[in-house]
């Protein structure tokens, strides 16, 4: 039991736990909600559902009512209408709102009638309808009668036009006849007894009244037609029947059809019918003023009938609107019952969900908050404080897991950090044997630079010492040379006493000296020539000055090509020129210059001369200028540019392979035979270029072409130390 | 833009050979169409001056008969579509209204009579439809304010003168007196008796009236003779005007009688026959038997061809010249004609010589100034006259 009781208190002060309860107290509390709100829905939708039964009432009503003010309206639109065409068009559009009016009565009786309200509006409808139509056949009399009169107040204008010309001719002629007593214009005149007489004076004023009458009885008529009170009708027929009546008295005492035509005579009748007549004027136009009055007791009806209804059928439509508010009233009430339900539980929700947040939830977030902010130190690398928390749910659990890892994270650090400086150690061992190596590296190159000094100088110490020896072993060489052609002459002048045996033997012998005589000097003359080339390596044995690269070039050039040429009858070389104009003069050693050229130039004769002599040897010809196959070419070329001066010596011998050209400036490398190159040219070459400031760079083809590009500042900064130095001095 | 022109003239055509009336034919002009040209007339076909109405139309039809044969004007042939209206003035209305709406012609022509054209200008006008050559010299019609009237003859005012000229100078009279039908024709005449009188410092001795569209002309005959006039100047429709002439010398009065052109002289030599005789008629149209003018000889030909019965006379030879008049301004329009170009042919044109007969719109709306003077002789026929002393023949 109390083992029980314990694990419910401790349950209860876990996080899980504590959240299912949250989460099912939610639920609860929506379901709740959700359940009021659902029933007072069904209520709304049970008082929605009754007003939707009144609404179609409701249009119907409304529709039948436009329809019955549409109707009256139209009922004033028939009598207003003033052509027959204008009639016909009204009574087709009241023929269509009759047809709907009908239709819409129709719809209201087929509804469930609860308060006899339609019967009476349906009784009400069929009384409006019996008016408009009895409206619309009177309007219908009334275009029959309008045209009936317009026929007649036509003719009545043709008759009076009629009654002018005849009668006025008429008067004319007896006023005529009066006076002169000519009646016919081809009758002789009567007497004056005859004719100037009271009967024919009376005859002339009873055609006047016969004018003058007609044309009044022909006004009236006109006149009728304008009146509008019917008590004004009788006046006027008074007065059209005493025109009338002048007429008939004036015709009777003319003498009737006697006197005057039988067409006037009718045409009088016809005037007189037209007013008295069954058809005539007056009867017309009382007709009309009886439809017009009847026409306006129809609309006043109509417009009478058309209120009762509107009034019915509107005691119709306030029922339902009554029926349907008491509806509205209902749902409306329902909604606010349950509105004001579901606003109380939000607001204990509310309260409640405030109330735990600031009893547990804040607490719980403060403890997670801590404990996150704990494991970011940790992250950030801050392993030394301890992490201690109370409690006994998730996160106090959490906690303790975190202190376990910052345990093993702190031993993890320490290991890791021996291994970090084992592999630094290692980085500064490698770089400390490079820098041994590269020293150990210099210490050789200083080494052998000493030693290069010193063969230098050693050099230098032992040309000068050998050049004195030399000189002396030519010297008597040449010296022993003469004295052999002494020996010659003297064996020819004196030769008589000696035997032919002797004199060759001697001449001979005399022979063998001169061979080994110039061979020692040809001998003394290379060893001399290399201790030359030795003492001018390493320094120049010129001035600075100016030089014309043209000139220069060209002139080495001939020099080395005859030198060659005097050495070797079957040389032939073609030598071409790119020089620029302009080249001009630069500051330099001219001597040295020319060195490096005819230098050049020698390379390049021996280059030609060694492919020249390859291909005579592989095809067994020999080969002459201008003969089509390979011609032995050189070319020279300056250009000066904005700074420097580049000169280029190019031939199409025999190239050099790649391993040659590394190593052509190498002293005392030579791919000649001894006796024609020391291996210093080059090398020589190349020290007095880099001692003016500039570089020589190869470009060769194997068994094609070289060429060599010098290429030299205009101003050598040399030159300008050299003379900066002078100017010290 | 005349391309654009031409292609609608040539939709308009092939919608009028479709057989589509004039209505369908869209922008254009009504009565123009790309071979024919309609003409619209509304006068007296029946009543008293019926034969004023009947002899201009003949005119006219014998001018367009003889363009139609020589194949038109810039190809359109004229037509002419006329309608009676009686000398009423509401009838001259309607028809008016008829010939523009429902016939929709493109110009008016030889409408007849003076309060007809009274009623019937405006109807044109509104609708600005060209009214050209009315058989009436009412002043009103010369009125600048017309753009769309184009009168070809001499006015009353302008007849009366030289009615009163001649009686002046030729025969020295001195008592003239004017018998005018109560209609504004008459008043016209009336006015232009009186205006040329008072330039001569005169009145007339008498003053009398006789109702429109009657021959109740008898009492006014017995007050005029009251009067004593030497010369009667009469306005008025030809009936009663031969009525007036024939009671007169009934009864033993008898001045010079004179009358305007308006009597349409045919009629009223037919009416009053050898009765007629010494009767003055002034003329706004040449002698139709004069054989000097080219335009006469041309006018009996193209009546021979067109009414080989039809006497020639000068209400036809007025109508000729109006037919004339009318292709004048179509030639004058070019090939696209409008309303507009008709007329400004017509007023642009200084000086139109109809064979002889010679007209100037220069400043005014009214080609001809001449008035010449005719007498009836014994044998009822008419006679050229230069001076009044001539007529007093046997």
């Amino acid at each position: 039991m109390k083992h029980w009781l314990t694990r419910i208190v401790s349950a209860s002060n876990r996080i899980s736990v504590r959240l299912y309860i949250g989460i099912g107290g939610a639920i609860a509390l929506t379901m709740t909600t959700s359940l009021i709100a659902w029933f007072s829905f069904i209520r709304v939708g049970d008082t929605q559902d009754r007003i939707n039964e009144y609404v179609p009432d409701m249009v119907t009503d409304f529709l039948l009512a436009q329809q019955n003010n549409s109707l009256s309206a139209a009922a004033s639109r028939l009598t207003a209408a003033v052509s027959r065409e204008d009639f016909a068009r009204v009574s087709d559009e009241i023929a269509g709102e009759l047809a709907l009016f009908e239709e819409r009565l129709n719809e209201l009786t087929l509804q469930d009638d609860t308060e006899g309200g339609v019967n009476d509006i349906r009784s009400g409808a069929e009384a409006l309808i019996d008016n408009i139509q009895a409206i619309e056949s009177s309007v219908a009399e009334r275009f029959t009668l309008g045209e009936r009169s317009e026929n007649l107040y036509a003719e009545l204008a043709a008759l009076q036009q009629l009654f002018e010309r005849q009668l006025a001719e008429a008067t004319d002629d007896q006023f005529f006849y009066t006076v002169t007593g000519f009646r016919e214009i081809d009758a002789p005149p009567v007497d004056e007894g005859v004719h100037f007489t009271e009967p024919e004076l009376h005859r002339f004023r009873y055609l006047m009244e016969l004018d003058f009458a007609s044309t009044l009885g022909a006004q009236i008529l006109a006149a009728v037609s304008n009146i509008s009170d019917p008590n004004q009708l009788e006046p006027l027929r008074e007065r059209f029947e005493a025109a009338a009546a002048t007429i008939d008295r004036n015709l009777r005492n003319i003498g009737g059809e006697a006197a005057l035509s039988a067409e006037l005579m009718a045409d009088f009748d016809r005037l007189v019918e037209m007013g008295s007549g069954a058809d005539g004027s007056f009867a017309l136009r009382s007709q009309e003023l009886i439809l017009a009055e009847r026409q306006e007791e129809l609309l006043t009806t109509n417009r009478a009938l058309a209120g009762e209804l509107g009034v019915l059928i509107e005691g119709n439509v306030s029922a339902a609107r009554a029926r349907s508010l008491g509806a509205t009233l209902e749902a409306t009430e329902t909604t606010d019952g349950a509105q004001n339900l579901l606003l109380w539980i939000n607001i204990l929700a509310i309260a409640g969900g405030i109330a735990i947040a600031g009893l547990y939830v804040g607490t719980l977030v403060e403890r997670i908050k801590w404990l996150s902010q704990r494991m970011r130190r940790m992250a950030a690398g801050e392993l030394k404080a301890k992490v201690e928390m109370s409690g006994r749910d998730e996160v106090a659990e959490m906690a303790a897991a975190l202190e376990v890892f910052r345990h093993n994270s702190l031993e993890a650090q320490r290991l890791n950090l021996v291994e970090k400086l084992a592999e630094e150690l290692r980085g500064k061992n490698e770089e400390l044997e490079k820098v041994l190596g590269e020293l150990r590296q210099a210490q050789d190159q200083i080494v052998m630079r000493e030693k290069l000094a010193a063969l230098g100088e050693l050099t230098a110490g032992v040309a000068h010492e050998i050049k004195n020896p030399l000189n002396f072993v030519k010297n008597f060489a040449e010296g022993s040379v003469e004295i052999i052609d002494e020996l010659k002459e003297v064996l020819a002048e004196t030769g008589e006493e000696l035997t032919d045996e002797q004199r060759e033997l001697l001449l001979e012998i005399g022979g063998d000296l001169d061979e080994n005589l110039s061979t020692i000097l040809r001998n003394s003359e290379r060893a001399n020539r290399i201790v030359q080339d030795m003492l001018s390596m390493g320094r120049g044995s010129g001035e600075w000055g100016r030089a014309d690269m043209n000139t220069l070039l060209t002139e080495n050039a001939n020099l080395a090509y005859h030198a060659v040429r005097a050495s070797d009858p079957n040389f032939v070389l073609t030598i071409k020129e790119d020089l620029d104009p302009d080249a001009g003069e630069i500051e330099a050693i001219p001597h040295d210059l020319g060195r490096v050229f005819l230098n050049m130039v020698t390379n390049a004769c021996h280059a030609t001369d060694a492919k020249r002599k390859k291909i005579e040897a592989e095809t067994g010809t020999s080969i002459q200028p201008g003969s089509g196959g390979y011609e032995p070419e050189l070319t020279l070329g300056t250009r000066r540019e904005s700074d420097t001066m580049i000169v280029t010596v190019r031939d199409n011998g025999s190239g050099m392979p790649a391993e040659v050209v590394e190593k052509i400036f190498n002293p005392f490398f030579t791919t000649k035979p001894p006796d024609k190159g020391t291996g210093l040219g080059l090398s020589l070459s190349n020290d007095i270029i880099r001692e003016h400031g500039g570089t020589i760079t190869v470009a060769t083809e194997d068994g094609e072409y070289t060429q060599m590009r010098v290429e030299l500042p205009l101003e050598s900064r040399l030159a300008s130390q050299a003379e900066d130095s002078e100017q010290d001095a | 833009m005349p391309s654009m022109t031409r292609r609608l003239l040539s939709s308009c055509c092939a919608v009028t050979l479709a057989g589509i009336p004039f209505a369908g034919a869209g922008a254009q002009e009504p009565g123009i169409f790309d071979d024919r040209v309609v003409f619209g007339q509304s006068a007296a076909f029946s009543g008293e001056a019926q034969e004023l109405g009947i002899n201009l139309r003949l005119g006219i039809e014998a001018a367009f008969e003889e363009t139609r044969v020589g194949g038109g004007v810039h190809g359109r042939v004229p037509e002419l579509v006329t309608l009676d209206d009686g000398y009423e003035p509401e009838a001259a209305i309607v028809n008016t209204r008829r010939l523009i709406e429902e016939n929709g012609v493109f110009a008016l022509i030889g409408a007849v009579g003076t309060p007809t054209s009274r009623s019937a200008t405006p109807v044109a006008a509104a609708a600005g439809v060209p009214y050209i050559a009315p058989f009436t010299g009412a002043e009103f019609l010369r009125d600048p304010q017309w753009n769309n009237v184009v009168n070809l003859r001499a006015s009353y005012y302008q007849e009366a003168e030289a009615m009163v000229r001649h009686l002046t100078e030729d025969l020295g009279t001195e008592r003239i007196a004017v018998f005018y039908q109560d209609d504004s024709f008459g008043q016209a005449g009336y006015e232009g008796v009186t205006r040329a009188l008072a330039r001569r410092g005169m009145e007339a001795v008498a003053l009398t009236v006789f109702p429109r569209n009657t021959r109740a002309v008898k009492t006014g005959v017995l007050e005029l003779r009251n009067a004593d006039p030497e010369a009667l100047v009469m306005v008025g429709s030809y009936q009663p005007v031969a009525e007036t002439i024939a009671w007169s010398r009934r009864i033993g009065f008898d001045p010079v009688f004179l009358t305007v052109s308006f009597v349409g002289s045919n009629a009223l030599a037919q009416v009053l026959g050898p009765g007629g005789a010494g009767a003055i008629v002034t003329q706004v149209v040449p002698f139709p038997l004069d054989d000097e003018l080219p335009v006469i000889r041309q006018y009996r030909d193209a009546l021979t061809a067109h009414a080989p019965d039809a006497v020639p006379g000068f209400v036809s030879l007025e109508g000729y010249l109006a037919g004339r008049l009318a292709l004048a301004a179509l030639q004058g329009a070019g090939p696209d004609l409008t309303r507009a170009r008709f007329l400004d042919a017509l007023t642009t044109m200084d000086r139109l010589d109809l064979g002889g007969f010679l007209l100037s719109f220069g400043g005014d709306n009214q080609g001809s100034d001449a008035v010449y003077l005719t007498v009836i002789d014994d044998s009822g026929q008419y006679r050229a006259l230069t001076n009044l002393n001539e007529a007093d023949g046997p």
